[in-house]
């Protein structure tokens, strides 16, 4: 009998403990970090991080990152470590130069709404003086829209992306995403002059294209964004 | 934590007369930063986002009831920056400098116009 007791007593613990160590499980996280400055904010927090928290570092990648912050990704036992503790711990290393690295969790860009003071002063001086009055002087259309894919390629793509996603090559260095152009798309006349109006004096990091395309050039591009459609699948 | 941000400063001339041009200065203690930095350059240059963008986004001039200025800001604006522009002074006044951030913030400093001589 005491053999049995005994025998049952072993099993319940090895269960429990099978069971315990089937729960805790391994996962894997991301987080964008702030703060990396250079190579040595890199191996700073690569070498930090560990020794604080018993989890393992897969990988910081700078270069493989979809919305330019640096991606830092671990992998930690989650009856060890939560997810905000892993955060604070982050906030609390120094970087060499003397700041403090941060997850970053808010928006890719932080640029607010306008006021009502700063819409009501573009209405009488600024972004939108005159533009309704301009009016598209295109006649071949067919034509146009060509020479505004070339011209596209040459001068819009590697901000606004080949397909016109705000993606292009380097959209990562501005400080707000290029505009998805397909939101042009079949836009009425009355979108014209709003147009040609930034493709002419420029806007947030776009620069005035007035200066260095011709008027025609212009109305090839914007007859050439209104032609931009929206992939499948995005 | 982050220093508050104080309000600009404005300078006019002391002896200002009717219908002249005067000068107006405006400094204002704000950092700006376009939120990329270069962390590797010794292989391939990469820029990645190192903290938020911070910039002023608009300085609204008025003098007295009117708006006589706008100006629109990008991020490569220097930190603390000061601004010198001229107005005729046509009108005993205040000169009211609005400035708004990228975060929606509004700060606005005034200085009265007067005539004298």
């Amino acid at each position: 009998m005491k053999f049995f007791i005994r025998t049952c007593v072993s099993c319940f613990f090895f269960a429990v403990f099978v069971s315990s160590s089937i729960m805790a499980e391994t996962l894997e996280e991301e987080f964008k970090i702030e703060g990396i400055i250079s190579l040595a904010s890199i191996k700073a927090l690569q070498s930090e991080l560990p020794k604080k928290l018993d989890l393992k570092i897969i990988d910081l990648d700078l270069k493989k990152t979809n919305s330019g912050w640096p991606v830092l990704r671990v992998q930690y036992n989650s009856d060890l470590i939560t997810k905000d503790k892993i955060e604070a711990v982050i906030g609390e290393i120094e970087d060499p130069a003397g700041h403090f690295y941060k997850v970053h969790n808010g928006p890719l860009v932080a640029n607010a709404e306008l006021s009502e003071e700063e819409i009501q002063v573009m209405s009488v001086m600024g972004d939108v003086v005159g533009f309704s009055e301009v009016k598209n002087p295109t006649i071949d259309f067919e034509t146009s829209v060509k020479r505004g894919e070339e011209s596209f390629k040459k001068n819009c793509a590697k901000c606004h992306g080949l397909n016109g996603n705000g993606y292009g090559v380097v959209a990562h260095g501005f400080t707000t995403w290029p505009k998805q152009l397909w939101v042009w798309n079949g836009a009425d006349s009355g979108a014209d002059g709003y147009l040609f109006w930034i493709l002419e004096n420029g806007k947030s990091d776009m620069p005035p294209w007035g200066l260095v395309m011709s008027e025609e050039e212009r109305w090839d591009l914007i007859n050439y964004i209104k032609t931009i459609k929206k992939p499948e699948g995005i | 934590m982050a220093k508050e941000i104080k309000p600009p400063r404005i300078r006019i001339s002391r002896r200002i007369k009717k219908d002249k041009v005067i000068k107006v200065k405006v400094k204002f203690n704000h950092p700006s930063f376009t939120g990329l930095a270069m962390a590797d350059d010794t292989s391939e240059p990469v820029f990645n986002r190192v903290r938020p963008v911070t910039f002023i986004r608009n300085m609204l001039v008025y003098y007295g009831e009117d708006l006589v200025s706008r100006l629109r800001i990008a991020s490569g604006i220097a930190d603390n920056p000061l601004f010198v522009f001229k107005l005729k002074a046509t009108k005993e006044a205040d000169i009211k400098v609005v400035f708004i951030d990228n975060f929606g913030k509004k700060w606005e400093a005034s200085k009265k116009v007067k005539f004298k001589g």
